[in-house]
């Protein structure tokens, strides 16, 4: 450690303080005055709870954290294929490094690309239908994002196509950091590859499975409006409208930031009440590595 | 919607709005290439406040949108604003603004007080509800009587007997058809169907020709927000009525409310209308129309001459939606203009309003024509330099006929995005029923009328005063 | 249950490395690997191959087969999006936002980790901590307060309001980094620099910055990234014309364009040309930023 005058050490901090304080100090404690008052411009009468009662008897809110909760889906569909693929490459096949390159590829690509490139795909009359009736599956020509029961399978496809890469490429990370003997061990002993995989390999990766599905799960509750926006902007009919686009439509359309702001509380605790696990799970992890 | 259908919709209204303004102001000003016109007009135009003398090189700030409906735009404002700093030394600093904000940015920035002097407003509740904040300066008394109504801002520029917007150009709205698929269909087509029933049965006969009888693209919107202007007015007598659905004061489960939707769902179990409408958005559902996949679609005035120059100038023709309807305003063309306003904030009212004036002097008012092919929201423009048989068609009797305005203006956002867009999205998706998407909008309404208590009341006397 | 998994045999008995590899170029089990993977691959590559084939066809060729490879290329959707789009404005705004914010959240971010890392305070582990958890706390939580801020002080719509926001947005991630970085660096380095006399700030200058370049890198490439491929922020904040990003763009130029499909895809393929460019020569920072947050803990 440096030894330094007490305030030193401060006066390196407060540029960053400061900024910390404009985009994230003064807007969290903000929201909770705002959604408190029917905001109109940018101030308003005070209504109490009258916001998050309207928020939470609005069945178009229901509707879009069932569609949150819904894509919660993706998050085991996302784990098991990136920890196939990354169990897969970590065993070197042979071109392995090429084929990590090809699939993390979509993470590397912005949403809104993403987004438009395989919206068109999904299109009523897109390639993927005319692939479907070329190979003979008429039946499976469906209307992709056009039709309510579908609209919102497909949204999660495309986030699962463009995130999976992530995954892959965290797992094998720390698969590669990993001590090989134990694995080599349990090959020794007779486990075959599926028991090695579950018993030796897994158990090892705990700690970044466990912080994989907690960013995951914060990313499909809180991290999918561009997807949605480019997509289907909520539609078919809200079929794929989420917290966020509600939020936004409220801030931003509807004006009522009031409203929105009430949704910006709930969208707030809950992000917190799933990072404090994340950094239980965090310090345990740091607690078991000391031990 | 309202940001982008409205956008091509408005911007089209606007058009026509100025070119009414325009001529307004050749009939009080007759000395045409006089740039100070304006200051000699503002003599029978004074206001109290802001009357202090307006020095020389005043700043003016201005948030505009338009030049995405109507491209050409920006350069025959920029031209206007150099040839009036010439002439009055007065500056003004355009700022062209994003879809999506041009209303909502308005109403944050007068909030904080630092409203730009002249902005841009749609019609009817995109504008009022910043009057009603008390964001938005009356014009009357500023810019001469007879020039605010040259400018066709139409009745829902006005509230309380003050008018506080000024057309700039002309958004009619319309459907077009396609004049050949008629032909070929059998149909005449010099007379598109007028009646409902007529209509049903030329979609027969253009689908047995093997065309897409109406095309459309809801993915975004505003298709739906334009359906619906030109459906429901049909069982209505006035502008103040739809008002009164939009904040419960009349049912929408009463079924001649929700007709128009029980129309939508007829078109589409008949299969009259492309299959991909709820997966492509506004322009490409238009574009169906231009590529000569569908025989008809609705559009705004200033995507006419586009459609024209894709088929030929022939083939389109303009028609009015088949009347199913029994109100008074069934059948009629439906004009709208996109307008510019004064912010109350504004140090020199005075100056904003000169800058208005001079935008609809009879020069610039053709320059609009000219270079922009936009028609003008003025009254005083002499339409008969319009050669295309079709736009002067439209500019007759869209802008100058026997017209309606355009009552989609007065949603509330909340029933634009919860109630029309869901229920015209759901009706293609085959979950809902005329008779559901009714609840629906019953629903939605309830809902907003709670969210805006103080809004509503502003409404309903809104609605009052237009009945009268 | 070894009967129904043919996967291990090959790995399980050979002793010999080079035997197990060779037999296992050869196995059932390599095979089955091998579908799987290249199975994945075709699964990611297909959008691709459609956006380039598509960008290539003419409006005809398309609409008569989607699939179908490019017969007679043609360059003409390039122009005509490089005309309906305007990619030159947008990619310049993207590039202005994306470097000034990771430059100003880079030294703010460098000067308190440095501080945290080298220096004993009071507040320091309060200080991180609440820096770390404000990692997880999507944007649009800020936006309202933020847009009426930016409102009020009539940074609405400037290069200088949107890079502050994206600047205080990169700034968790960055500081964390850079604190982990920084604590690695070896104390036998700074107490040379310490006993020649030089000050901290020159420390931090001279010693400290030069060893983290590749943390350093890594922050440029993640958070350039981050920003460059932004949506929502600056569909709020920057809503003027004239200084749409290049995601905001693409947006409106994509809906556009929907029905003009091959247009469209070749405007999405300019648009993810620098990308792909900073994937080819940056993989490896990218890839190791992505994960310093999440393996080391």
């Amino acid at each position: 450690m440096l030894r330094t005058s007490r305030f030193i050490p401060y006066l390196y901090l407060t540029p960053a303080a400061l900024l910390l304080a404009f985009t994230f100090g003064y807007p969290l404690i903000a929201i909770f005055d705002f959604s408190t008052r029917r905001i109109r411009g940018a101030s308003g009468p005070f209504i109490g709870l009258e916001n998050y009662r309207q928020v939470l008897n609005d069945s178009v809110f229901h509707q879009a954290v069932a569609h949150n909760a819904h894509l919660l889906l993706a998050v085991p569909i996302l784990l098991a294929s990136g920890l196939l693929l990354a169990i897969l490459l970590y065993e070197r096949p042979r071109w392995w490094p090429l084929y990590r390159t090809i699939l993390f590829l979509p993470y590397m690509l912005a949403v809104p690309l993403v987004g438009i490139v395989l919206s068109n795909m999904l299109q009523r009359n897109g390639i993927v239908n005319e692939m479907l009736r070329a190979i003979g599956l008429n039946m499976l020509a469906l209307d992709w994002i056009g039709s309510a029961g579908l609209a919102l399978w497909s949204v999660m496809g495309v986030i699962i196509w463009r995130e999976m890469g992530f995954g892959m490429m965290l797992f094998l990370a720390r698969l590669q950091s990993l001590n090989e003997e134990v694995t080599e061990a349990a090959r020794i002993d007779g486990a075959n590859w599926w028991q090695r995989v579950l018993f030796v390999t897994i158990p090892q990766l705990r700690g970044v499975i466990e912080f994989y599905v907690v960013i995951s799960v914060i990313t499909m509750l809180a991290w999918v409006f561009s997807y949605v926006y480019v997509m289907t902007r909520g539609g078919p009919g809200n079929a794929t409208i989420v917290i966020e686009m509600y939020l936004y439509n409220f801030a931003f359309r509807n004006a009522l930031p009031g409203i929105a702001s009430a949704v910006a509380v709930i969208l707030f605790l809950l992000t917190l009440g799933l990072t404090i696990p994340l950094f239980r799970l965090r310090a345990q992890a740091a607690e078991e590595d000391r031990a | 919607m309202k940001a982008r259908g409205l956008t091509s919709r408005r911007q089209f209204l606007k058009l026509t709005g100025s070119s009414f303004s325009l001529l307004a102001l050749a009939a009080c000003a007759p000395t045409q290439q006089a740039p100070q016109q304006p200051s000699t007009q503002q003599p029978t135009a004074p206001t109290a406040a802001e009357a202090s003398p307006a020095p020389s090189g005043v700043e003016l700030r201005m948030s505009w949108w338009g030049e995405q409906e109507a491209p050409g735009l920006e350069n025959w404002l920029k031209e206007s604003i150099a040839l009036f700093e010439q002439q009055t030394g007065h500056q003004v600093t355009p700022t062209l603004q994003d879809t999506s904000v041009v209303i909502s940015e308005f109403q944050t920035a007068s909030a904080a007080n630092s409203a730009p002097d002249i902005q841009y407003f749609w019609n009817g509740i995109y504008h009022m509800e910043s009057v009603w904040l008390g964001y938005v300066e009356p014009l009357n008394g500023l810019i001469p009587d007879d020039l605010l109504k040259a400018s066709n801002a139409t009745v829902l520029s006005v509230f309380g007997g003050k008018q506080y917007r000024l057309g700039w150009y002309a958004v009619p709205m319309m459907w077009v058809y396609n004049k050949e698929m008629f032909d070929k269909a059998g149909l005449n087509a010099d007379q598109p169907p007028k009646t409902w029933d007529e209509f049903i049965a030329a979609c027969d006969k253009l689908k047995a020709s093997g065309v897409i009888p109406v095309v459309g693209g809801l993915k975004d919107g505003p298709w739906g927000e334009w359906y619906l202007g030109h459906s429901l007015t049909q069982n209505l007598d006035s502008p103040g009525e739809a008002i009164d659905l939009f904040v419960g004061t009349r049912d929408w489960r009463d079924p001649q409310h929700w007709e128009p939707w029980a129309k939508l769902e007829e078109l589409w179990k008949a299969g009259y209308m492309n299959d991909d409408m709820n997966s492509i958005d506004l322009y490409p559902g238009i574009d169906l129309f231009g590529a000569g996949k569908g025989a008809i679609t609705q559009i705004v005035g200033p995507l006419v001459p586009r459609m024209q120059s894709l088929l030929g100038a022939d083939t389109v023709g303009a028609m009015v939606m088949p009347a199913f309807g029994q109100g008074n305003m069934a059948g009629k063309p439906i004009a709208d203009t996109q307008g510019l306003g004064i912010s109350s904030q504004s140090q020199h009212k005075q100056v904003a309003a000169e800058f208005l004036i001079f935008l609809h002097q009879p020069e610039r008012v053709n320059a609009l024509w000219e270079q922009v092919k936009q028609l003008p929201a003025d009254s005083t423009w002499d339409g008969s330099v319009i050669a295309d048989p079709l736009l002067k068609q439209i500019w007759q009797e869209w802008m100058h006929g026997d017209n309606v305005p355009y009552i989609s203006n007065l949603m509330p956002t909340l029933f634009w995005t919860d109630a029309m867009f869901v229920n015209s999205q759901k009706i293609i998706a085959g979950e809902y029923t005329g008779e559901q998407a009714g609840q629906n909008a019953h629903d939605v309404t309830q809902k907003w009328v709670e969210q805006n208590p103080d809004m509503a009341e502003k409404y309903k006397q809104w609605a009052a005063e237009m009945k009268l | 249950m070894n009967a129904n998994l043919p996967f291990d045999k090959a790995i399980q008995r050979p002793a010999n490395p080079a035997m197990r590899r060779a037999l296992r170029l050869f196995s059932w089990s390599s095979a089955l690997r091998q579908a799987v993977l290249i199975a994945a691959c075709f699964l990611v590559l297909l959008p691709a191959y459609f956006m380039l084939a598509t960008a290539l066809k003419t409006p005809e060729a398309y609409s008569l087969s989607k699939f179908s490879f490019p017969t007679s290329p043609t360059l003409d959707n390039f122009n005509a999006a490089l005309r309906g789009g305007r990619f030159v404005v947008w990619f310049l705004n993207s590039a202005i936002l994306a470097i000034s914010a990771v430059a100003v959240s880079l030294a703010v971010s460098a000067l308190a980790a440095f501080a945290i890392a080298r220096m004993r305070f009071r507040g320091a582990t309060l200080f991180l901590g609440l820096n770390t958890a404000l990692m997880v706390i999507p944007p649009v939580v800020m936006l309202i307060p933020l847009f009426l801020l930016l409102t009020n002080t009539r940074l609405i719509g400037s290069y200088a309001g949107a890079a502050l926001v994206y600047a205080g947005l990169l700034t968790p991630f960055s500081v964390y980094l850079l604190v982990n970085f920084f604590r690695a660096i070896p104390h036998e380095v700074i107490e040379s620099a310490l006993i020649d006399g030089a000050a901290p700030f020159m420390i931090l200058l001279r010693i400290v910055l030069p060893l983290s370049v590749p943390a350093l890198v890594t922050l440029v490439v993640v958070n350039g990234l981050w920003v460059w491929n932004d949506l929502l922020i600056a569909l709020i904040l920057l809503p003027r014309d004239d200084l749409r990003t290049l995601m905001v763009g693409i947006t409106v130029f994509g809906s556009r364009y929907n029905n003009d499909v091959p247009v469209a895809m070749a405007g999405m393929l300019l648009a993810s040309l620098p990308m792909l460019l900073v994937y080819i020569f940056g993989q490896r920072y990218f890839i190791r930023g992505l994960i310093a947050g999440a393996v080391k803990g």
